[in-house]
């Protein structure tokens, strides 16, 4: 039962960061039909940003270190929308529904802010104090406070996400929008502003995820990159542009992982994974949520 | 085919002066570079040959890889003769790709897209998982024989633009234009009686054979592989030279590899730069001029003819 509750509890907290990751993702290619490579880009740029306003708002300006954090969420989240913004005034919003040329585009950028980050951060990991000490136990499962309070922090955003999606004026252009552009655009709603701001929800949810990973692992130029790669195969397994489906698929890979890291060893549970997704290819292409194109 | 196409004939002699080139030329610095770009040109090439059905195939690295170990492992490990390792490449290369298709060309576009990149990374850690081919550090010591040292980079150089001309021949024959055909529209090939899987399976097997050629001939030039030879920036970095050099003309990869390759020795070994680099020209191609070199080329010419008139 205690490893049952233990496990569970793993998958959880892996799965709240995969699961806002995934949403970022699953998002953007619902809304303009590209898959942005650089995604990981916006998830290692906050983290990257919190890494260095922490010290400089304790040390400098003498704010406890909460207060510090929080600042750091906050200039991180804003300066991920404003590039954010940038990259999709300069590139995106000319290869909207292009699947090959945004891709393509979006590995341009991904090497440019790649190569930005290591010129600016050099390659050390760098790490954050921790914010909330201490451990807390739940029905016998040894959780660390911080890594709760991420479960509790994703769980909120991602309540906030589908409550925008299904119950605000934007989601039901988002969700128009998704699915069927041209007949969306034919009731008069403006598809280039509403791309963009799937495209800085998406932004925002990777820097929400970068900010609440930054104080638990340690962070390098390329931490986006490997979330990427799993976020890749939660999309496929939930069905692109699904968000439930990111939801599930999200939880899913995390329960494999936690489970299959526990039992065996983690890269055996990647594997795992991988080999799980060209299985649940061969059945259902379109994935648990995805619609037949 | 030939005697319409007098650009194929100037292709032919400069295929003809590389191999000449890696023949004479005493500096092992030139005649591996004249390889590298060889190499690089075969891997655009093969990503361009699948982007005719209107796929991206991100597994191309994978099966550069796979023909890479294939040939390493039959000459290191098992002690075969060269000539058999050489052709063990694509052969195996081709076979793993047909079940790759036959697997993964149920889905298309985006899906298609991120399989292609999960299955590369699939193989990349199966290699550093099995022990037996050297895990992380890959596999050392395939030399080609003594009798054909001096004169590999010459073979290898030989070898690789004739794949280039057999992947334009395929590209120009009625095989390729039934590729085309699907891209357009995969309903209308099918709707006369066209088997359409069977071709888009045929398509990845040609091009992953292609590659996988191209891999057993880096496994002999570099000595030495390991598993982070084959990432998916491999295909990246393809994808990058088809589009500098343009999707338009099997030329274009070509000339893109060896643009994009030489211009890298110089920013090559800061790694930071480099990927600045490789990432702003891909952003500038893509968004000021799409054609690529080829489609600068043609609007040329264009515009050359349309003022002699």
């Amino acid at each position: 039962m205690e490893l049952f509750v233990q496990l569970l509890a793993n998958t959880l907290q892996i799965g709240a960061v995969y699961v806002l990751f995934a949403l970022g993702l699953t998002l953007i290619f619902g809304v303009m039909k590209i898959v942005n490579f650089a995604h990981g880009g916006f998830f290692t740029a906050a983290a990257l940003i919190v890494t260095s306003v922490v010290p400089f708002a304790t040390v400098e300006l003498g704010a406890p270190l909460w207060a510090g954090y929080l600042l750091a969420a906050i200039v991180a989240i804003v300066v991920v929308l404003c590039l954010g913004a940038l990259v999709y005034g300069i590139g995106f919003q000319h290869v909207l529904k292009d699947l090959n040329g945004s891709f393509i585009l979006s590995i341009g950028l991904l090497l440019i802010l790649n190569g930005a980050y290591l010129a600016i951060y050099g390659g050390a990991p760098r790490t954050v104090p921790q914010v909330l000490p201490g451990t807390v136990s739940i029905f016998g499962a040894a959780l660390t406070a911080q890594r709760l309070a991420l479960v509790i922090v994703a769980a909120v955003v991602t309540g906030g996400l589908y409550l925008l999606i299904e119950r605000t004026r934007l989601g039901l252009a988002l969700r128009a929008v998704a699915m069927d552009q041209e007949a969306a655009m034919l009731q008069g709603m403006p598809f280039k502003r509403v791309a963009l701001y799937g495209f800085l929800i998406g932004a925002a949810l990777a820097a929400c995820a970068g900010v609440l990973m930054a104080p638990i692992n340690a962070v390098t130029p390329v931490s986006g990159d490997e979330f990427l790669i799993k976020a890749f195969i939660i999309i496929i397994i939930g069905g692109l542009g699904s968000v439930p489906g990111a939801i599930i698929g999200g939880l899913f890979i995390a329960l494999i992982e936690s489970v299959g890291g526990y039992f065996f060893d983690p890269s055996t549970a990647t594997l795992a994974t991988f080999i799980l997704v060209i299985a649940f290819l061969l059945v259902r292409p379109q994935g648990i949520l995805g619609n037949v194109e | 085919m030939w005697n319409r196409l007098p650009g194929v004939w100037i292709c032919v002699a400069f295929a003809i002066a590389s191999v000449l080139f890696a023949l004479l030329a005493t500096n092992a610095y030139y005649t591996s570079l004249v390889v590298w770009v060889l190499t690089n040109a075969v891997l655009a090439s093969a990503l361009r040959f699948v982007l005719q059905i209107g796929e991206l195939n991100i597994a191309t690295a994978a099966f550069f890889g796979i023909g890479a170990y294939t040939t390493a492992i039959t000459a290191v490990l098992l002690g075969w003769p060269f000539w058999l390792t050489l052709l063990l490449a694509p052969l195996v290369a081709g076979a793993l790709s047909a079940l790759f298709g036959w697997v993964t060309l149920r889905t298309k576009g985006p899906y298609f897209l991120l399989v292609s990149f999960a299955v590369t990374e699939v193989v990349r850690l199966v290699y550093t998982q099995t022990n037996a081919i050297g895990g992380n550090s890959g596999l050392v010591g395939m030399f080609p024989p003594m009798a054909i040292e001096a004169y590999y980079p010459a073979l290898a150089v030989a070898l690789l633009a004739a794949t280039l001309f057999a992947l334009y021949g395929v590209e120009r024959s009625d095989l390729g234009r039934l590729f085309k055909a699907i891209e357009n529209n995969d309903a209308i090939p099918r709707s006369v009686g066209l088997n359409v899987v069977f071709l888009k399976v045929l398509c990845v097997v040609i091009a992953g054979s292609a590659v996988g050629l191209a891999g057993g001939l880096h496994a002999y030039a570099n000595n030495v592989i390991a598993p982070s030879d084959f990432t998916f920036f491999v295909a990246i970095l393809a994808l990058a030279y088809v589009k500098i050099g343009g999707e338009g003309h099997a030329l274009g990869p070509v000339l893109g590899a060896a643009l994009l390759t030489l211009v890298g020795q110089w920013v090559a070994g800061i790694s930071a730069w480099e990927n600045i680099f490789y990432g702003a020209v891909i952003v500038v191609t893509l968004l000021v001029f799409p054609g690529g070199l080829v489609g600068l080329a043609a609007r040329a010419r264009g515009l050359v003819t349309r003022s002699a008139r």
